[in-house]
């Protein structure tokens, strides 16, 4: 720690490609599903939640915003030209937030599934030797609390609700549970990161407490998680091989960027 | 009892009772107290007793206003996934979100004078209630939203700060939150409305053609003139201004910002009669106005559809888990 | 006054819940609005997001419409008999003090009236 500690803030210039990696997929994780849930605004199951349900969804893209922010610092690029002049195979999102955002069992059980892997990774990055990342992991993380509560609350509700509620929540488990490790998935360049303390905890470590907290809540709720599929835990799938959901979303959103990416908007 | 007056300057002049409308009388004794005390501008809260008219006066004018709220998501909604730049994307959700907050705020205001909710959807997907013109025309370009965000929102505005002083004191109240949230929206409207106009040769070819297409129902959107003396709502002070102050209130602040960003508007006879002080304009094509609320504008009935295939949809969880004692069942 | 039950649910299910939000500190509760949820854990979240959403409420308290105990009867709150003696205004002294004033010579004047000008305690009446 007094080691790290003593290096200049910021971020060391051999660690480009693998900060670069951890920012994106960061970033992309909060952009995708801000996006996917974004779309909830307008048409939830009641007025009240879907005030509720659009504040998260902007939680998400203003950190998704504010990741992409620093990552722009780095390669002194401009944070839109990053987030939406891509090709759809370029976003590292994980597999969990892939998903289409489905009915409302799917979207609140991804949400939960995601909220808390995100928050175990987001303790470890709250003690990054970056200290941009560390600071801004910081504000993120009050944010987040609410969500959880949130999500903890909608989970407890499907759940104990028999006949259609728990059914469907059933059904989305089933259907995204086994991709929800991706989030914490190690990382192709996860050594450098580890080496330097920019990512101060290895993905495995990451996965073991997540399911420690989590399995806990489910079984308490009669439910478990199902094993993960392989492409989940596979650095080299976790977040790539994107799907139809996340091509449909790719083409509405940079829809009116392609129509002059070079005019602003 | 001793007579307050008596008492004078001790006490107040005013009589120190329960309102006269709400004690048990004759119930033409009280429609006199309850008209005395909403003409002297009095205030009425939802638990006073009210005449039947003035209940459904009052009930028509909130629901028809939380229903415009709820349809005027859906134009922008289209364009959530499509906008251009992350904070355009925030402000939009943001504004879009608010939309759905006021419906809320409207509805609630609506249900305690004794329609629920649930009933008042029912009604105006099956056509049977109205809602603004204006949400009964479709969005064809990222221009629309600022248009939008900025002209029908300021049309909104003007009539929503008109009610603030509403005899209806829950309508009122209301209406003071809903405008400190729509000066935001007009802020992101003018701002992507700026952008276009300074950007390049297609945007602002964009943005002009979309002024265009709205002009005409932004000068529908107030309704035709009417006469003040036979407007029962401007009677029991529901509202306070006529279509036309409104309508006239609105060219007098936006037309000089419009056309200082050197756009123009598609009506010929647009000026204002410096001696008269008043806006001249064409007439708006009012049997446009009647035929696009009573359901037949381009996008009434896909904008109808989609509400009643997404309310299907979420059924389930409102009949399961959002019901009193749900979560136990 | 608070609208009747009985017609105030919404969908004949939810129920109200009336929101208080404090919006600086030092300030009192003010009642923001209403919201409807099946419960006081999802009405919190929902209040939170109808009144705060902004940051404009740094407190809210969130109440089940049903336990309201209300009061807006004005001859128990304002009853019409004198009680004048519980306020400021009530008590008339500005011809005794004049009286006094000049007895004990201290009566001051001002420049056009020649009325005892009001001391800094705004004590005549």
């Amino acid at each position: 720690m007094t080691a790290r500690a003593e290096r200049p803030p910021g971020i060391e210039p051999g660690l480009g490609p693998a900060t670069r990696e951890l920012l994106l997929a960061l970033a992309d994780d909060d952009f995708v599903l801000g996006f996917a849930d974004s779309e909830w605004t307008g048409i939830a199951p009641h007025l009240e939640e879907d005030v509720a349900m659009s504040s998260m969804a902007q939680d998400e893209l203003g950190h998704a915003s504010a990741y992409y922010r620093l990552l722009a610092d780095l390669v002194s690029d401009d944070p839109d030209r990053i987030a939406y002049d891509r090709p759809a195979e370029a976003f590292r999102h994980n597999r969990l937030v892939d998903h289409g955002r489905g009915d409302w069992a799917r979207t609140m059980v991804r949400r939960w599934l995601y909220d808390t892997a995100n928050a175990i990774r987001l303790e470890a990055l709250a003690e990054s030797t970056s200290r941009p990342l560390a600071e801004l992991v910081v504000k993120v993380r009050r944010e987040e609390s609410y969500h959880l509560l949130h999500g903890e609350a909608w989970l407890d509700r499907l759940a104990r609700h028999r006949g259609e509620p728990r059914r469907r929540l059933v059904e989305a488990i089933e259907l995204v549970g086994p991709d929800a490790p991706s989030v914490l998935t190690a990382l192709p360049s996860e050594a450098v990161l580890i080496d330097s303390g920019i990512q101060p905890v290895p993905g495995a470590d990451l996965l073991a407490r997540w399911s420690a907290r989590i399995e806990p809540v489910l079984a308490g709720l009669g439910l478990s998680l199902p094993a993960a599929s392989p492409a989940a835990l596979d650095p080299d799938t976790a977040r790539s091989g994107h799907g139809a959901a996340f091509n449909r979303l790719w083409t509405e959103f940079s829809s009116v960027r392609a129509l002059d990416p070079e005019a602003t908007w | 009892m001793t007579d307050p007056l008596a008492l004078d300057p001790v006490l107040p002049e005013r009589e120190r009772s329960r309102l006269p409308f709400n004690e048990d009388r004759p119930h033409d004794d009280r429609y006199r107290a309850f008209e005395d005390h909403v003409l002297a501008g009095g205030k009425v809260e939802a638990g006073d007793w009210m005449p039947d008219e003035y209940r459904t006066s009052v009930l028509r004018f909130v629901e028809m206003h939380a229903n415009s709220e709820l349809m005027g998501v859906l134009p922008e909604r289209d364009w959530i996934l499509r906008a251009p730049t992350l904070r355009r994307k925030l402000a939009l959700t943001a504004k879009i979100q608010d939309e759905v907050g006021h419906a809320q705020l409207l509805y609630r205001v609506a249900e305690d004078l004794g329609k629920p909710r649930e009933a008042m959807i029912d009604d105006l997907l099956a056509g049977r209630t109205k809602f603004h013109n204006v949400f009964h025309y479709p969005t064809r370009t990222w221009a629309d939203i600022g248009v939008i965000a900025w002209l029908v929102d300021a049309a909104a505005i003007v009539a929503q700060q008109a009610l603030r002083d509403s005899s209806y004191a829950p309508y009122a109240r209301t209406m003071k939150k809903i405008c400190w949230e729509e000066s935001v929206h007009i802020m992101h409207g003018r701002d992507v409305v700026v952008t276009l106009a300074e950007g390049t040769p297609e945007q602002r070819a964009m943005v002009q053609e979309a002024l265009d297409r709205w002009w005409p129902p932004l000068m529908q959107m107030h309704g035709p003139r009417s006469e003040r003396e036979k407007d029962r709502d401007l009677h029991w002070r529901i509202k306070a201004k006529t279509s036309e102050e409104l309508r006239q209130e609105f060219l007098t602040i936006y037309v000089p910002r419009v056309l200082e960003l050197g756009l123009s508007l598609p009506d010929p006879e647009l000026h204002l009669d410096a001696a008269a002080g008043q806006w001249r304009y064409t007439e708006p094509d009012w049997a446009e106005l009647r035929s696009v609320v009573t359901g037949h504008g381009p996008a009434s009935e896909a904008r109808i559809r989609f509400r009643r295939v997404q309310r299907e949809e979420s059924r389930w969880v409102r009949e399961t888990i959002l019901v009193a004692g749900g979560a136990a069942a | 006054m608070l609208p009747q039950d009985e017609t105030a649910a919404a969908g004949g299910n939810l129920e109200p819940f009336e929101v208080f939000r404090q919006e600086r500190e030092g300030d009192p509760m003010r009642h923001g609005g209403s919201v409807v949820a099946p419960d006081p854990t999802l009405a919190l979240h929902y209040a939170r997001e109808m009144y705060a959403r902004r940051g404009e409420s740094l407190r809210l308290w969130v109440v089940r419409r049903a336990d309201i105990v209300e009061l807006d009867d004005k001859d128990l709150l304002n009853p019409p008999l004198d009680r004048s003696y519980k306020k400021p205004g009530g008590f008339v002294m500005r011809d005794k003090l004049a009286r006094a004033r000049e007895r004990t010579g201290q009566a001051k004047r001002t420049a056009s009236s020649g009325r005892p000008a009001p001391t800094g305690e705004g004590d005549s009446r």
